[in-house]
């Protein structure tokens, strides 16, 4: 399964990746993006199955890039990784069509709680 | 001046040592019970490092400020980047990881109330931002390995015309 972590902040990106490591994911393809244009990129050009993304990135933020992929009729499955989970933050992601949205603190549990019915 | 905030909710420390606490047990410690609360005076933070984010475009913008001495900010980017203890953390790493935690409590800060606005890119530095026509809400210190990391939330007493 191919996936594309993006996160602005490079330690960020490795503790996210470090954790889907340790809630079983490690079979996962991953590759990181620096920001959403990036991801954009990226996403274009390797097609992942998923995309996990921050929310404030400079060059496009991350709800930025999942319009501009539903936009460009691009259905990817797509969440978002952030340090924001208010309840707005989470309607707003809904409605631009992201499957879930983790608050950052999270922990291993946090992303097999979540990822895991996904994936059943 | 004083100003009247909706931000004023988080005038109680309380919910910033969960926030502080919750961060410290998930992503830095792996376990709760590592950082201590820290009541009354406050010892000088040596080599202090200064991170912050502001919270812009909402009903009243906001700072949060985080300060630790550069050898805190050192042993942090190492558990954040999983380096030994003895490794060298270059500058834009030890940005990067400082930088990350702030994003982080000012995150979840913003979380705690309506119309809060969007958050700024953490910026980091070895002197303290300009603090004038901001107004302190709540200042909290916890020690973490015995040493002091403090986390204060500012509002501004004008709105900022620009947007994050």
């Amino acid at each position: 399964m191919k996936v594309v972590v993006a996160d602005d902040s490079r330690v960020m990106r490795q503790i996210v990746i470090r954790t889907l490591r340790q809630a079983g994911y490690d079979w996962w393809e991953i590759e990181e993006a620096e920001n959403g244009a990036d991801a954009l990129t990226k996403i274009q050009a390797g097609q992942p199955d998923f995309v996990l993304s921050d929310w404030n990135m400079p060059e496009m933020t991350g709800i930025e890039l999942l319009r501009n992929l539903r936009g460009a009729g691009d259905e990817t499955p797509f969440a978002f990784v952030t340090s924001e989970g208010s309840d707005q933050m989470r309607e707003m992601a809904e409605q631009a069509g992201a499957l879930f949205l983790i608050a950052k603190p999270f922990t291993a549990d946090t992303f097999r709680d979540t990822i895991d019915p996904l994936l059943a | 001046m004083t100003v009247t905030t909706m931000w004023e909710v988080l005038a109680d420390p309380d919910p910033i040592f969960t926030i502080a606490e919750d961060l410290f047990a998930t992503m830095i410690d792996g376990e709760p019970g590592h950082l201590i609360r820290w009541y009354g005076e406050r010892p000088a933070i040596l080599h202090p490092t200064y991170t912050w984010v502001d919270v812009l475009g909402g009903d009243q913008d906001a700072r949060v400020l985080i300060s630790m001495g550069h050898d805190t900010g050192d042993d942090l980017a190492r558990v954040l980047f999983d380096l030994e203890d003895t490794d060298e953390v270059p500058g834009v790493d030890f940005d990067d990881a400082v930088g990350e935690l702030v994003n982080v409590v000012g995150g979840n800060v913003k979380s705690l109330v309506t119309h809060p606005g969007a958050l700024t890119m953490p910026t980091v530095s070895g002197g303290m931002p300009d603090m004038s026509g901001l107004e302190p809400i709540v200042d909290a210190c916890v020690t973490w390995k015995g040493s002091l990391v403090c986390v204060s939330l500012w509002v501004f007493e004008e709105k900022s015309t620009t947007t994050p």
